[in-house]
């Protein structure tokens, strides 16, 4: 069947997850489903796809044609993987374990359209999951995906037609049992003995720490997010959510396989009978991936309260005008501190010319006429701390479960940072403690508001810990 | 194709609730329609108000919104986090003040000034509670030795104000013995004043 949505020519190679319609002609037309473009151009492309249909009946992913072996590896982008010469069988290390997870799950055939990179493959082995995988990783992938180390299932261009191809979350499914006659998902890797990769997790952490300014594509990430979540016997059909998003022109997307959930199964090719499933499954994706958004700016928050997505959303909002009254007190500290600088290194230069002085103190004047202020609160298990800074004066807020004899911890660490206690009002309110410092800092200190909470909280809760928690002795 | 069916009708709970047929649809309809719709304003305001604070923005949607918002708390914290270093490196490699000694020789003058004379003052309140009152010359870290000094003879301090004025402190105070015997007023007035001598 003509897999429609067959990425458009040449360097972007979209969504494997059209695999499921996989249209061997197509693989004549050059598809360039993240193969690399030789393919497209390769002449063996009919021994291809024979040789795909060979091995899905075989259900072994081995026998690759070795026609099929491009060349495409000779791409430039390369992997060692892609030498020819030694990689027989042997696989990177690396791209072995990154792949081979994704690989377990995947339909052998997959392996079969894969490209064994290496003309000479007898590879009877992963080998070919290994390389599908890296010939995409090698051929457009930016740098970026390398990084990410995505096992690029790409090879669902590859796929045989009409199987169901289910893409299996290879951590849960390893290995992975056929779905279905057709289904082809014996994974070539499994005789290996492959220890189970860590990649799930791992996808889920490169996803969080995915700089998300250049605008990550949705459908890659949520591809990263949802790849994780593959069940068996799940259509790819995510290609509806790639398209969605309209990311066609980038690069990345195409490089994540996505793992539909929906078991519609029909290729995006199908757009009729899968239209329902199509959009249903968009959807979920782009509300996992959503969720894993929230949850990501949660977990940057110090505080977080409660978990609903109203309240992330409000303590980011706190948080970030935090951020900004640290950013710029800290500023305001590093200049004064360097007219300081500036100051004494004139006062022992010209130590004799008295007259020097009184030019240096407007300048300085300009600098500090801008007053300090700062606010933060910091929450821990059992203390909560508010620190304002207006100018030299700190006044700290401090509640703490009745435990210990805070007034004398929090009075040494006041005088560790060189604050001048000025009052200090406060006292048991039921269970806990609550005190109000005021203090003055003195010259030449230059703390800033989150170095005294951050402080007042690592000292109580040592001090916490260091309790035996049985006598609250009062 | 169940599998389909029923992970879109879960989409259709997750997503909205009030069209999910119950028996008594009308009611339930209606009445979580209102909440879902307030819940779903509360949470576009708020987001509204995170686009306003994001200074770099992509495209005006949620998840655009929100990926931004990540992007640039991390830039801020990177950037707290080299000024914070900076500082650091700065501090250490500045010189010490000399000025606190100034305020320490100034506090004595200033006490003299307004004629406040040192005191302590112990009272029998209750059994063995005592209430102290000490006024002395304000020093750099008295407060800590006194409180260490009082926790080190196993007074427990409870109620405790301190407040600084022209140059002295005043430390008022409600004493628990931990060993609850009856603590002589006058002992525990003198134990204070030599504590006070010697910080």
């Amino acid at each position: 069947m003509q897999t429609d949505r067959r990425q458009p020519p040449d360097n972007h190679p979209k969504m494997y997850e059209e695999t499921g319609c996989f249209d061997p002609n197509s693989m004549a037309e050059g598809g360039d489903d993240g193969i690399s473009q030789s393919v497209k151009h390769h002449k063996e492309d009919d021994a291809a796809v024979s040789a795909i249909e060979l091995e899905l009946q075989k259900h072994l992913a081995f026998n690759v044609e070795d026609t099929h072996t491009q060349s495409i590896s000779i791409n430039s982008n390369t992997h060692s993987i892609h030498d020819p010469a030694n990689q027989n069988h042997q696989i990177l290390p690396p791209y072995e374990h990154s792949h081979s997870n994704w690989d377990s799950g995947v339909v052998s055939a997959d392996h079969m359209g894969g490209f064994d990179q290496n003309e000479n493959d007898q590879s009877q082995q992963s080998f070919i999951n290994t390389d599908i995988s890296s010939s995409f990783a090698q051929s457009q992938t930016p740098p970026l995906l390398n990084l990410l180390q995505f096992p690029r299932c790409t090879t669902s261009s590859m796929l045989p037609p009409n199987s169901s191809i289910s893409f299996t979350n290879p951590d849960h499914h390893f290995p992975v049992p056929p779905p279905t006659s057709t289904d082809v998902l014996y994974d070539p890797l499994f005789h290996l003995n492959l220890p189970p990769q860590p990649q799930p997790p791992l996808f889920r952490e490169l996803f969080q720490s995915i700089p998300h300014g250049y605008s990550f594509p949705a459908s890659a990430s949520r591809a990263a997010a949802n790849s994780l979540f593959g069940e068996i016997g799940d259509e790819r059909d995510a290609t509806g959510a790639f398209y969605e998003d309209g990311d066609v022109g980038v690069h990345l997307d195409n490089r994540v396989l996505e793992f539909s959930r929906d078991l519609g199964c029909i290729g995006r090719r199908r757009e009729t009978a899968g239209k329902p499933t199509k959009h249903f499954a968009t959807e979920r994706q782009r509300r996992e991936q959503l969720n894993g958004k929230f949850k990501a700016l949660k977990d940057l928050v110090p505080n977080p309260t409660k978990n609903d997505r109203a309240s992330v959303v409000g303590d980011a909002i706190e948080y970030i005008k935090e951020l900004l009254r640290t950013v710029n007190e800290l500023k305001l500290l590093v200049e004064k501190k360097r007219c300081v600088r500036e100051r004494r290194k004139r006062h022992r230069t010209e130590d004799d010319d008295e007259g020097m002085k009184p030019l240096v103190d407007p300048a300085d004047q300009s600098y500090n006429s801008s007053l300090r202020s700062s606010w933060l609160q910091r929450k821990s298990k059992d203390t909560e701390v508010d620190v304002r800074i207006i100018d030299d004066e700190v006044t700290i807020k401090l509640v703490q479960r009745k435990k210990i004899d805070c007034l004398l911890f929090v009075s040494r660490v006041l005088d560790e940072l060189q604050l001048d206690l000025h009052h200090v009002a406060g006292g048991h309110i039921g269970d806990y403690y609550s005190f109000l410092f005021n203090t003055k800092i003195y010259e030449g200190s230059s703390v800033y508001a989150g170095s005294i909470a951050n402080k007042l909280i690592e000292v109580m809760d040592k001090q916490y810990a260091a309790v035996p928690p049985t006598s609250c002795a009062y | 194709m169940e599998f389909v069916g029923s992970a879109s009708t879960q989409s259709c709970i997750t997503q909205k609730r009030g069209r999910r047929v119950y028996g008594d649809d009308r009611d339930f309809k209606s009445k979580n329609l209102t909440a879902e719709r307030r819940r779903r304003e509360k949470l576009s305001n708020r987001l509204l108000t995170l686009r306003s604070l994001v200074p770099i923005i992509t495209n005006m949607n949620k998840a655009t919104i929100v990926e931004d918002a990540i992007t640039y708390i991390e830039k801020l914290q990177m950037t707290v986090k080299v000024l914070s270093d900076q500082l650091l490196e700065m501090e250490s490699s500045s010189e010490e003040s000399e000025r606190p000694r100034n305020d320490e020789i100034n506090a004595a003058e200033e006490m003299k000034k307004h004629g406040i004379e040192e005191k302590v003052e112990v009272t029998n309140v209750d059994g063995c509670k005592l209430w102290i009152r000490i006024i002395s010359e304000k020093k750099r870290s008295r407060i800590t030795k006194f409180l260490e000094a009082m926790a080190s003879h196993g007074f427990e301090l409870s109620d405790t104000n301190v407040t600084t004025f022209k140059g002295a402190t005043l430390i008022s105070s409600c004493l628990n013995g931990v060993y609850s015997y009856k603590i002589e007023a006058e002992q525990v007035k003198e134990l204070l004043q030599e504590i006070i001598k010697s910080i």
